[in-house]
């Protein structure tokens, strides 16, 4: 192979895709403008029926046993409660909106006062968004006044104020400090995996069946640059486009979160990653390896079409390749090994979960590499079979035997 | 002179159907042929085999002394070809694409350049040399085309209809180019058309093709005198005619 040929081809792709508005729009802009814009939107939208939902006047019927504890007045504190003492059953509620009753038993105030427990029951229909998340609010009053009461007694009988938790559990997250967030570790190999496929797909079909309907793509194939050189000129401008694309689209989303979490004041809630030089290296390299294999497995399979139309729906069963195997990856219990670090795709996902928490397994990311090398080579080789074929590359019927012959 | 083009026994199928049957047919440099046919005949099949885009399933094709099949490189260097199914990078101004294809076909960019210059100036190209070639009119994409099959001066040229959906004023300037590029430069040229005046005008020999089978290699004076016809759109009437398509009385 020429490396100036495949120089040649690879510097004119990139130079029509940059200036393909359409396509920088999709790749780079896009991503870098929808994830801040879309966030903030989503927050903004989320705060305010947030706020809508606490102003929100609630009728809350409180039976009449109540009267002389504090519970009235606990609840009056909220000016959006209306509290009434009423005796009810559950049925009177039924047909009612926006009220929550909180049913005390008749003997109420003498069983706390003879010390034995009191049973409380809070009636909500909370399938209503405003009063699932009162009848929260209310239970967590309850339980403060709970605490409140138990303090009390023990006081009463001279006894500690831990008497009644005699086992004090702490639980020590002993994950290394330097690993992503839980919300990183869910979603970032799955967002790597398909903005790469993103990014590699569109340019694929525009270089590829693009050229076909455009009829650019014969010309090429009567110069005397060899079907492997054109194969690798293209398939650099599709993993080129791909990894920026997918850097950005990463960028953005990281800075989204970021944006949206200082908004919402939660400083800790962005996505962040601190991990080390070394585990930003195995990512680099994990990164680079998947996407040759999804550029050059996304070349061969959309050359086959030979419309921009035709190709595009191609594109659905290609994009399950990549987010099946990666949502599979999320699940729980499901770990990098020798065994899964063979299977494509599934293998890079799992590897990046392992790199997030932490967990450096030199030897099986080691594996993973060298397979997904594999699995990129072979593509590659379907690729030059695909670009190898004259029917292909015509537009004449396909010969699928033929396809698969050197 | 000697042959810069030889078709021997172009046999080409799809599956069950045969598209081109046993075509041989050899073209000397500084000689213009044309090669004739109507529609579905096999002629662009033909130049795609000449061209090395399909291989044929028997036969062989000879550009320069080189076989398409065994040095299709060295074959491939010495042709410029040009068939209707070829458009422009719609993103790339005429320069950059000659640029482009002068430097695929390995021209030193010592004289790349000057070439792409030259080139620029004989297909009047100057005035739209900076517009994408998406904005180009039919006429002036063509211009460019032609140009594009020359950058790297081949011997062999083919062209495929090349005046199709063109004025009369850019026919002429292509027609004339075409003349010019047999006899002042001694390159071969296939000629395919429809254009039967345009054949009559410039092409020294033909060769038609119907229903994938050679039918007439010859010059124009001899089709007329074996289908006994006074001119040519009638002997090519007669020679290819499928009784199937004749008017009913």
């Amino acid at each position: 192979m020429r490396r100036h040929i495949i120089a040649t081809i690879f510097g004119k792709e990139l130079k029509e895709v940059l200036r393909d508005k359409r396509m920088l729009y999709l790749i780079i802009l896009l991503p870098f403008f929808l994830y801040p814009v879309l966030f903030t939107l989503i927050g903004g939208v989320g705060a305010s029926q947030q706020e809508k939902l606490l102003n929100q006047e609630i009728q809350v019927w409180v039976s009449p046993s109540a009267e002389g504890t504090g519970i009235p007045a606990m609840l009056q504190q909220d000016p959006s409660l209306k509290v009434e003492l009423k005796d009810f059953e559950e049925s009177d509620l039924d047909t009612l909106k926006r009220t929550i009753g909180i049913w005390l038993p008749t003997d109420y105030q003498e069983k706390l006062a003879t010390g034995a427990a009191a049973n409380i029951k809070l009636y909500a229909d909370q399938s209503q968004d405003v009063l699932n998340m009162r009848e929260r609010m209310l239970r967590t009053q309850l339980s403060a006044l709970n605490d409140q009461i138990l303090q009390q007694r023990l006081a009463e009988k001279e006894l500690a104020a831990d008497f009644a938790t005699p086992l004090q559990i702490e639980s020590v997250d002993l994950s290394p400090e330097e690993s992503g967030n839980r919300m990183m570790t869910a979603f970032l190999p799955m967002m790597i995996l398909l903005f790469i496929f993103i990014g590699c797909i569109y340019i694929a079909i525009d270089i590829t069946a693009g050229e076909k309907e455009r009829r650019t793509l014969q010309t090429l194939f009567t110069t005397p640059a060899t079907t492997k050189e054109i194969v690798a000129g293209k398939f650099f401008a599709v993993a080129s486009v791909g990894i920026v694309s997918a850097t950005m689209n990463i960028l953005s989303l990281i800075l989204a979160t970021q944006i949206q979490a200082y908004l919402l004041g939660e400083a800790d809630a962005g996505m962040s990653l601190s991990l080390a030089p070394v585990a930003w290296g195995w990512m680099l390299v994990l990164v680079l390896l998947t996407t040759l294999f999804i550029g050059a497995l996304a070349l061969a399979v959309v050359l086959l079409a030979n419309s921009y139309k035709e190709a595009q729906s191609y594109v659905s069963p290609l994009m399950m390749v990549v987010l099946i195997p990666s949502m599979m990856a999320a699940m729980p219990g499901v770990e990098l090994t020798l065994q899964t670090a063979l299977i494509p795709v599934f293998n890079v996902a799992l590897a990046i979960v392992s790199i997030m928490k932490g967990t450096l397994d030199t030897g099986l990311l080691a594996v993973v590499a060298g397979a997904s090398l594999v699995y990129g080579i072979l593509a590659l080789y379907l690729a030059s079979l695909t670009f190898g074929n004259e029917n292909v590359i015509t537009g004449e019927k396909i010969d699928w035997k033929a396809l698969l012959k050197r | 002179m000697s042959n810069l083009i030889e078709a021997n026994g172009l046999t080409k199928d799809f599956g069950s159907f045969r598209a081109v049957n046993d075509v041989s047919f050899t073209v000397e440099a500084g000689e213009i042929f044309g090669l004739l046919g109507p529609n579905g005949a096999g002629k662009t099949t033909t130049l795609r085999m000449l061209s090395g885009l399909l291989s044929p399933t028997a036969g062989e094709a000879t550009i320069n002394s080189f076989s398409m099949q065994k040095e299709q490189m060295k074959a491939r260097r010495s042709m410029g070809f040009l068939t209707g199914d070829m458009d422009l990078y719609r993103r790339l101004n005429p320069r950059e694409l000659l640029l482009y294809f002068g430097k695929l076909y390995e021209t030193p960019s010592s004289e790349l350049k000057d070439r792409v210059e030259r080139l620029i100036d004989a297909f009047g190209i100057t005035p739209f040399v900076d517009r994408h070639c998406e904005k180009l009119s039919t006429g002036q994409k063509q211009r460019v085309s032609i140009a594009r099959t020359l950058v790297h001066d081949p011997q062999v040229v083919v062209l495929d209809e090349p005046t199709t959906g063109l004025d009369i004023m850019a026919s002429e300037f292509i027609l004339q180019f075409i003349r010019q590029m047999a006899k002042e430069q001694g390159k071969a040229l296939i000629f395919s058309t429809h254009n039967l005046t345009e054949v009559e005008r410039l092409c020294d020999r033909i060769a038609v093709i119907h229903q994938g089978n050679l039918v007439y290699l010859g010059d124009i004076d001899g089709i007329k005198s074996q289908t006994s016809q006074d001119t040519l759109p009638k002997a090519f009437f007669e020679l290819v005619q499928d009784e199937s398509l004749s008017l009913q009385n």
